[in-house]
């Protein structure tokens, strides 16, 4: 045999050549770098841009050579369009606020321009209500009597301190009030209503209406001394908001800050790094647990948080049972068959349909359809005006049902197939019903997939923004979906959405360039919370699975 | 019951896979308070005809089954058959342990919970009279909560034995249940047969020819699907009727 076959190559070679498989290797070795890379620039560019909004940045003070002087704090560096002199140049960007004075948050300035830039310790940032932030140097102040105050530290102080406590008073005066007019409030919305309604000119309408305008009048005189006395105080409080006032030089510019329109004044440039450190966190809870104001453009995203976890929640509440009895069904019960197949298929391929597509279900069917029938059936008599007629946190969570019910299934499925076949036949020959089998031992044991198929939906769900503008989500809501009215639910209200705030944020806000970092911020909280969703739901099935070790489920 | 009659009876059983044919013309009749061992080569059916007495080969897609089943007296194809009533009567264990995935008391119990026993008082009474006929009392009584997935292979056995006993049944089926086991483990279930054979009739597929001689006192020899002999073990072991049959337990072939 060996020798018929003289020309065989021998089995030792001499490498010279590269080994055949490794350029391959590096290829693909190189494809997953670059997608870890790309992975973590995402999330740096989140970060570091998000960062900024909560990082108490040093305010600096930039003289010019022709002697202009700003304050603001420096956002960034650029190279400056060629000039006739030829030659690289910079130039940076300065966040000066002040809106109020000329309408714009930032300045260009080129580096050959500047003469000095400093950072005296006496800068402050002052957020206010309205017009964004102010920075400047504080050269005088005003008492709530009118009179001037030594603008020191200690009486500065004092008066912040007032400040802060007048503005909380303010906030409960107002609270107190809403709360006492709430039933004087309801009975004109009721009214309002009514007379916009079809049937405001049947005699029934009529004759409803004046009983309703009949009560609120009533209600009105009764409630008069109490609302009275609440707006006296109210009045007192904002008087001395008004009046006491902080003056601030700019450098070429000045302004007044009445306390009423203070928020926090900082000095950024006397901090060290710990209380810097603080700051940002301070100002990152404040963020996550305060209202928007101004347009969406500062303050917080209260709203848009609770609404996103609100959905996601009502969203489980309805895909978790469709999603697992839709599986047990095909799983437990269908024959197999051509039938089932075509489910399969239907269930898969509903899976690859744009989310656009679902939000415009969700209006046909269930804002238009299903809404308009409830509201002609149970709110008549407020039409033409919808209540379920219209976008609302119902819709919105059953349409994200809708979407992600696909993963819940075919996860559910999986789970269903990986209970051992050994676990049924046991519980069967034991004299269990087929039933009792599938809820005592088959649906526990698939626990961990219909985990995995919910981890997926919440993921997905947290996220898609598409189909929200066409079911409910509103850039501004006028109230919380949950509140001390009863029924304390309310379904049928508007809702605020973390990922359609960062669109609203960075594309249709007044300052676009102003909010960028609060847009970054808003999908830094995004993120988090997906992830701390997924985490919750990991725990979860961690914990079921060792309940189950030692088995394949 | 009737009294002295046959615990599990056959007649004429054929049952096909399809169109495969796994039993044929099987006429057995399985006699009340012994153990009877069902020996043959792999393949030969006795998983199979074990099935047959509590209906498990219903779940198998494409089965036929002809002929008549008896169980106690009873037919199990009767149109009217309380199938979960006919399964506590004739309990059945199976050639993997199979514990689910809860406690050892919760284990024990499921079968008299499922069928509605109600009461702390009453399950803890069944559970222990369960565990202590199946030799098990004594090593788990103080973790009665911890898990079954814990107990070592013997232990889940005979924990799968209990569990078929608290269902208080007359019969019992076990298809090779120390075919996975060490030989300590299978000497202890041995043993626990031969103690539960005054009060249960007990059906049980054996791979294993010194098991069936050691415990059982009925033997019947299947092959290819079909009953080729069924004696009292002594015979069967010392003299049987067949050419096959003695060429099978003299280990000549299978
Ligand atoms: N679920 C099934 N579907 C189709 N054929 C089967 C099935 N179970 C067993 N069989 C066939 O029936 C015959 C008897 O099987 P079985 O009763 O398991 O034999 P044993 O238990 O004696 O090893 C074998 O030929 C086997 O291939
Ligand atoms: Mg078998």
């Amino acid at each position: 045999m060996r020798g018929s076959e003289p020309s065989r190559p021998s089995l030792i070679t001499d490498r010279v050549a590269l080994p055949p498989g490794l350029p391959g290797v590096w290829t693909t070795a190189l494809a997953t770098v670059l997608v870890l890379v790309m992975l973590g620039m995402l999330l740096w560019i989140v970060v570091v841009n998000a960062f900024a909004w909560f990082w108490p940045a040093a305010v600096c003070r930039v003289v010019e050579t022709d002697g202009a002087e700003h304050v603001g704090i420096v956002v960034g560096h650029e190279e400056a369009p060629a000039r006739a002199g030829g030659g690289r140049e910079l130039r940076l960007q300065l966040k000066v606020g002040n809106r109020d004075l000329d309408g714009r948050d930032f300045l260009w300035l080129d580096e050959r321009d500047i003469a000095a830039i400093d950072r005296p310790q006496s800068l402050v940032r002052v957020v206010r209500a309205e017009y964004g932030d102010a920075f400047g140097e504080i050269v005088g102040a005003v008492g709530p009597d009118g009179s001037p105050i030594a603008a020191d530290d200690e009486a500065l102080g004092r008066l912040l301190a007032d400040g802060a406590r007048w503005r909380a008073e303010r906030r409960r005066l107002e609270d107190r009030l809403a709360e006492a007019r709430r039933p004087l409030t309801r009975l004109e919305e009721e009214l309002d209503l009514r007379e916009r309604s079809v049937r405001a000119d049947t005699e029934e309408g009529r004759a409803a209406i004046a009983a309703l305008e009949l009560a609120a009048g009533e209600l009105a005189s009764q409630l008069g001394p109490t609302l009275d006395g609440i707006e006296r105080e109210l009045a007192r409080v904002v008087e001395d908001l008004v009046t006491a006032r902080l003056a601030i030089s700019a450098g070429d510019r000045d302004l007044e800050v009445t306390m009423d329109q203070v928020v926090e004044v900082s000095w950024p440039n006397r901090m060290g790094l710990p209380a810097k450190i603080a700051t940002a966190l301070r100002q990152g809870v404040t963020f996550l647990l305060s209202e928007p104001r101004e347009a969406n453009t500062e303050g917080g995203i209260a709203p848009a948080l609770f609404g996103t976890v609100l959905l996601v929640l009502l969203m489980s509440v309805a895909v978790v049972p469709l999603g697992v009895v839709t599986a047990v069904y095909m799983t437990e019960y269908a024959r197999p068959g051509l039938l089932l197949r075509l489910a399969n298929q239907a269930v898969n391929n509903l899976a690859g349909v744009p989310s656009i597509v679902f939000g415009m279900f969700g209006l046909a069917f269930f804002i238009y359809g299903v809404g308009g029938a409830v509201d002609r059936t149970f709110f008549s008599d407020r039409l033409p005006t919808p209540t379920f007629g219209t976008g609302g946190l119902l819709w919105a969570a059953l349409t994200l049902a809708l979407l992600t019910v696909p993963v819940v299934v075919v996860a559910t499925r999986e789970g269903l197939l990986a209970v051992p076949r050994s676990w049924r036949d046991g519980s069967l020959a034991l004299g269990a019903t087929q039933w009792q089998t599938l809820r005592r031992i088959v649906l526990p044991a698939a626990m961990p997939g219909i985990l995995t198929g919910l981890i997926l939906a919440v993921s997905r769900a947290a996220g898609e923004v598409a189909p929200l503008m066409l079911t409910g989500a509103v850039k501004l809501a006028p109230s919380l979906p949950v509140d001390a009215t009863f029924p304390f639910l309310h379904l049928q209200r508007k809702f605020m959405h973390l990922g359609f705030h960062i669109y609203d944020v960075s594309m249709q806000s007044p300052n676009v360039e102003a909010a960028k970092p609060m847009a970054f911020a808003t999908t830094l909280a995004l993120l988090l919370l997906v992830v701390l969703m997924n985490l919750a739901a990991i725990v979860i099935r961690r914990r079921l699975r060792r309940a189950y070790r030692g088995q394949t489920v | 019951m009737i009294p002295n009659g046959p615990a599990l009876a056959s007649h004429d059983l054929d049952l096909y896979y399809g169109e495969v044919q796994a039993l044929k013309k099987i006429t057995l009749e399985v006699p009340q308070g012994r153990i009877t061992a069902l020996i043959g080569p792999s393949g030969c059916g006795k998983s199979t005809f074990l099935r047959c007495f509590n209906r498990m080969n219903d779940m198998i897609e494409g089965v036929r089954v002809e002929g008549r089943v008896l169980v106690e007296g009873e037919d199990v194809h009767h149109p009217d058959l309380d199938l979960e009533r006919l399964r506590k009567r004739v309990g059945m264990v199976f050639q993997r342990s199979n514990p689910f995935p809860m406690s050892i008391r919760e284990n024990v119990s499921y079968g008299p919970r499922m069928a509605g026993v109600r009461g702390r008082d009453r399950l803890d009474e069944i559970v222990e009279r369960s565990l202590k006929q199946a030799d098990l009392w004594v090593e788990v009584k103080d973790r009665l909560d911890s898990s079954a997935l814990d107990l070592s292979g013997g232990q889940q056995q005979r924990l799968c034995i209990a569990r078929a006993l608290a269902n208080e049944p007359d019969i019992l089926l076990l298809d090779e249940p120390a075919s996975a086991l060490d030989p300590i483990s299978t000497a202890k279930i041995e043993e626990t047969l031969l103690q539960l054979k005054d009060q249960y009739s007990i059906l049980i597929v054996t791979h294993n020819l010194q098991q069936a001689a050691r415990v059982s006192d009925w033997t019947a020899f299947f092959m290819l699907g079909e009953l080729v002999e069924f004696s009292d073990t002594t015979t069967m072991f010392t003299n049987p009727s067949e050419k096959i049959t003695e060429e099978y337990i003299t280990g000549r072939f299978g």
